[in-house]
């Protein structure tokens, strides 16, 4: 946890008594339980790592189970992200600095190119991972499962066991541990060979004297604003939504959802199917124009419950035990009549 | 020197899945590199033998990418017996890497 947020979660705690003179029998002091499952950060100086162990051997049964139908067997996949393990040297372990990113005429960037943290592989697999169902690995589990990256990557051996000792020493060995800077443009950045190379933003934390109001000081123009479609109905939604509706009309960010979409949306169906278009598995559209007419839903509702492969592509769909089958029916159903918005 | 192959191989129903990662650079012999031109050396066939029986030839050729991933299915496989596979380059050179079918 930062500094600020530390010490303004000590002030929370600590104005949890001034709260209820204030506003009576408002709000409650968060307890040590909440703060703790909020509190999950992992610094790359390894502030907030939790202690446990994993070795490749068991990542590697994580991985294929749970993380290889998007990110590819050896990690190399880029049909759902851009490749996790690719494009990497001994020499750049060596020197710290990806040689390949300075190249214009290299394919792809993939993430162990970039990340210069492995503090960060860790919280980020911890917090975002498997996409559709983050938060769900145990520590351990995150420990192995990232050995098993590592030793995809050639960063450490196959017999190798992390812990929260050893991965200090694979901080020592990441390909590009030397070569983050943030002193250029979000995009595109220096290497580009552009003129913008003065950082979007600084950032500091104001501290005296702060503006109290936000300024608007650009937005996106009506005419693009609803140019990639209704965003919100394409995102993972955690808690609740800001920012601005990009759908014609009124749009009421509530009651955006209901029914058999809601559901899909909170069983993780959404983040492989889109409604038109295939993520990882067919737009439900495709699937409703390839059934039409046909008495299938018995038969897909079997396939969504154990997992399915092989009809659409290569990519498997993993099984979905956690479902009650009336809602497994109530949704093929929903597919089948061409996943309607409401 | 040659690095191994990553290679993973699993039976469902009586069919096995191999795949295979490669470490080979791949060159087309169609890039140059400080005004000279980098010569061809690409993988030019690959086999696949399952207790002693060849399951899977390739013969490949420039236009396959660097570090080539492959996948094929055969029938017949079981649980805990190997599977290998063998490249070799136009240089004349090979490898071989064994890995056990889960
Ligand atoms: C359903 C598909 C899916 C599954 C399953 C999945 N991921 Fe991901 N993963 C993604 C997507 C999509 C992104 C990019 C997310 C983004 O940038 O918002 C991603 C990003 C990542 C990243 C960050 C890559 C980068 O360069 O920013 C890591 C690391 C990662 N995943 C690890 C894992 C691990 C470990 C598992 C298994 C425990 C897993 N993923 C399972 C889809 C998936
Ligand atoms: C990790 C990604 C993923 C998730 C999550 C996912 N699917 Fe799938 N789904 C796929 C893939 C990939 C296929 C194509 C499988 C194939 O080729 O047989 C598929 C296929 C399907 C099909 C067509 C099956 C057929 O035989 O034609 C239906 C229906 C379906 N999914 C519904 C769902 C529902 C409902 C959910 C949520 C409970 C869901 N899926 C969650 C990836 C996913």
């Amino acid at each position: 946890m930062s500094k600020f947020f530390s010490a303004l979660l000590a002030l929370l705690i600590a104005g949890g008594a001034y709260a209820q003179e204030r506003f009576p029998g408002i709000g409650r002091p968060a307890t040590r339980a909440e703060v703790q499952a909020w509190d999950i950060d992992v610094r790359p100086d390894f502030q907030g790592l939790p202690r446990g162990k994993g070795t490749v051997a068991q990542g590697e049964e994580i991985w294929e189970a749970k993380c290889a139908s998007c990110h590819g067997t050896f990690g190399e996949a880029n049909h759902t992200f851009s490749p996790i393990v690719g494009g990497t040297t001994a020499r750049d372990m060596e020197t710290g600095r990806v040689a390949n990113l300075r190249r214009q005429d290299y394919p792809q960037r993939t993430t162990f190119m970039k990340a210069p943290s492995v503090a960060t592989l860790y919280d980020y697999i911890r917090r975002a991972m498997p996409w559709t169902n983050p938060k769900s690995l145990s520590d351990d589990e995150v420990y192995a499962v990232l050995a098993y990256m590592l030793n995809l990557a050639d960063i450490v051996p196959a017999e190798f066991e992390l812990n929260e000792r050893t991965i200090r020493d694979v901080q020592n060995r990441m390909p590009n541990r030397n070569g983050m800077t943030t002193d250029h443009a979000m995009w595109p950045g220096r290497g580009f060979g552009t003129e913008r190379n003065k950082p979007d933003t600084r950032g500091p934390a104001c501290m005296t004297d702060c503006r109290l109001e936000a300024r608007i000081a650009s937005s996106l123009p009506d005419h693009a604003r609803n140019a990639h479609g209704n965003l919100l109905l394409q995102n993972r939604v955690i808690g609740p939504v800001r920012g601005v509706p990009t759908a014609p009309g009124d749009f009421d960010f509530d009651d955006a959802e209901t029914g058999p979409m809601l559901l899909a949306r909170e069983s993780g169906c959404l983040a492989c199917h889109g409604v038109a278009q295939k993520i990882v598995g067919p737009g439900f559209a495709e699937v409703a124009l390839r059934y039409r007419n046909q008495d299938v839903a018995e038969a897909l509702a079997g396939r969504v419950r154990q997992g399915a492969q092989g009809v659409w592509g290569n990519v498997p769909m993993p099984p979905q035990p956690d479902l009650k089958d009336d809602e497994i029916r109530a949704l093929v159903g929903w597919i089948l009549a061409g996943a309607p918005e409401k | 020197m040659t690095s191994p192959m990553r290679i993973r191989a699993n039976v469902r129903d009586g069919v096995v899945d191999v795949r295979v990662l490669m470490a080979h650079e791949m060159e087309t012999g169609q890039r140059v590199e400080n005004g000279r031109p980098v010569p061809a050396w690409f993988i030019n066939e690959v086999v696949a033998t399952h207790n002693g029986k060849t399951v899977m030839t390739a013969q490949w050729g420039p236009a396959v990418s660097k570090n080539p991933y492959l996948q094929f299915r055969f029938r017949g496989g079981a649980a805990g017996e190997k599977i290998a596979i063998k490249w070799t380059d136009n240089r004349g050179e090979s490898r071989t890497d064994e890995a056990t079918i889960a």
